[in-house]
């Protein structure tokens, strides 16, 4: 029982959007998707997600209940909170009443109080419409996840507070998840797997697997992580940085190629969001450090 | 059902307070056309009173009501086939690009034709039977309808499309609760608009080609000169419009389009 992408091609018409993907999530995996606006990561998971036909490779789900999470809440406004997140468990055939006192309980477990279930989708914050986006995704009890960077537009207090009811729900479900993001320091803080893809067409370029269970990672170590991650060439390339200067240094002198101090202090605001023209100032202090 | 009804006894007693402001307005009418008829002679223009006075002459008489019922009548079929075939229609071409395409420069003909030009056909073709108003009903109101219906299935949200596909929803629930209120909600405004228009183009119809109803009854007194039986039958066919309006339509918009409603 797993997602077993191979070889996967789309084009919409004559351009090619994703050029020969492939990728396993097992189940209880969590798998992270993150490259550059436009490389077809949304195109991969709504393949994924049977919303557009598979025209060349071969996908394989062994998942019996997947459920989507849209970039964008996508309730219905004329439809209570409640009844927005009960709406996949009626799909499913469940009695009204039991789908309401379902998705009510599911509604107060990511946060949502009463008065926010009664109400319709617009008197609502962007936060709650996220938590209820995600509860209506979570109250099906899915095998598989299939999130499309939900949280992108959120402040990162409310992110990280859904990231922490994603992943509580993750390990207790033990659902798999695959996301995609182009926020490489959310990829490192929930992945098992983190996939980078570069674009024109579609690919995946590197892999990186962080270390330990997504909720034992402090800060600091997902801080390094993603500066590692940024490090890498190819990463580099997808995201259309600059090369690192010691990267063109360790060309000439081999010996100046030394992996970071464990621990080594890295600027936390020259990594989010990692295509920001921010991310350059990275190479300064590194040298700095080094030098 | 149980508390649909609950909701609406809850709201009835705002609505009603909310009454008051179109009264108000109503009433500056009134006053408005009672000083200008101070002015002028009755025959011309006789004050509210009087209009008031032939109307309920003609209640007691006895023709009121079955002028109007035919009036109603005819109005009503008009509209019900006005509205079930432009919807119907509306809703088949909004699903086909060339059929939207196609259907949109045909409306504006439709439209932009007056209504007493189909009234001529419809009394050569339909002579001086309960077809010509019917008819020309149906025809001055199918385009509106049938734009609207278009217009709301063109702007179906995909999004929404794409997220009833995603969890799995029967095709019945779909058009249940994703589509239907969105279509609606471009449809309700037109039927409302259609209503009003069916009333006074069968009025107009009927002063040309019929024997019966409001608009004979109209024919009937300015061929006697009696501006205050005329008005009379004028305010008679303006609260029958106001009537169902405002103790039908509004709170059934309300009811429909709570969703809408501005954060309490």
């Amino acid at each position: 029982m797993s997602l077993q992408l191979q070889d996967v091609h789309h084009s919409y018409a004559l351009t090619e959007v994703i050029g020969g993907v492939s990728l396993t999530l097992p189940p209880g995996g969590v798998v992270a998707l993150v490259g550059p606006s436009g490389c077809g990561k949304t195109t991969l998971l709504h393949l994924c997600a049977g919303l557009l036909t598979l025209q060349e490779g071969a996908m394989h789900s062994g998942f019996a209940k997947p459920a989507l999470m849209f970039q964008q809440p996508r309730l219905l406004p004329w439809q209570t909170t409640a009844d927005n997140i009960a709406l996949g468990l009626r799909a499913q055939g469940v009695a009204r009443s039991d789908a309401r006192t379902r998705a009510q309980a599911m509604g107060q477990m990511v946060g949502l109080d009463a008065d926010a279930l009664a109400a319709y989708p617009h008197q609502l914050s962007g936060g709650m419409q996220s938590r209820a986006a995600l509860a209506r995704a979570l109250v099906l009890q899915p095998d598989l996840l299939l999130v499309d960077e939900p949280f992108a537009a959120l402040d990162i207090g409310l992110k990280a507070q859904l990231h922490r009811l994603l992943l509580h729900h993750q390990v207790e479900q033990g659902t798999a998840v695959l996301m995609i993001t182009h926020d490489l320091m959310e990829a490192v803080r929930l992945a098992d797997t983190v996939l980078v893809m570069a674009a024109a067409p579609g690919r995946i370029v590197h892999r990186h697997t962080p270390s330990g269970a997504a909720l034992t990672r402090s800060d600091a170590m997902v801080y390094h992580d993603t500066a590692e991650l940024l490090r890498v060439p190819v990463v580099r390339e997808a995201f259309g940085l600059d090369a690192l200067q010691e990267e063109e240094r360790a060309a000439s002198e081999p010996a100046a190629a030394v992996l970071p101090l464990p621990g080594a202090r890295v600027p936390r605001v020259s990594l989010a969001p990692p295509a920001d023209p921010g991310a350059a100032q990275l190479p300064t202090s590194r040298s700095r450090q080094c030098g | 059902m149980l508390r649909l009804l609950a909701r609406v006894l809850r709201g009835l007693p705002g609505y009603l307070w909310s009454g008051w402001g179109a009264c108000a307005s109503l009433f500056l009418l009134l006053a408005a056309w009672e000083a200008v008829a101070a002015f002028y002679d009755p025959l011309i223009l006789p004050d509210p009173l009087g209009a008031f006075a032939a109307l309920w002459g003609l209640v007691e008489q006895g023709s009121a009501w079955p002028a109007l019922a035919a009036t109603a009548r005819r109005a009503l079929m008009g509209l019900a086939l006005a509205v079930s075939v432009g919807s119907l229609l509306g809703l088949a071409a909004g699903l086909s690009v060339t059929a939207s395409v196609l259907s949109r420069p045909l409306v504006t003909v439709l439209l932009g034709t007056p209504p007493i030009a189909w009234l001529v056909l419809a009394m050569l073709w339909f002579g001086m039977s309960d077809g010509t108003p019917v008819f020309t009903v149906f025809i001055a109101c199918f385009p509106v309808v049938f734009a609207s219906a278009l217009q709301g299935t063109r702007t179906l949200d995909l999004q929404l499309r794409d997220m009833a596909r995603a969890y799995r929803l029967p095709m019945g629930m779909a058009l249940r609760e994703v589509y239907g209120p969105h279509v609606l909600s471009y449809l309700f405004p037109a039927w409302v608009t259609a209503l009003g228009s069916a009333w006074k183009v069968t009025v107009m119809a009927e002063l040309l080609a019929s024997t019966d109803g409001v608009g004979a009854a109209l024919a009937a007194s300015r061929a006697q000169l009696d501006t205050a039986v005329t008005m009379g039958w004028i305010v008679a066919v303006v609260g029958c419009l106001l009537a169902v309006e405002y103790g039908f339509l509004e709170p059934l918009k309300r009811e429909v389009e709570r969703w809408r409603e501005t954060p309490i």
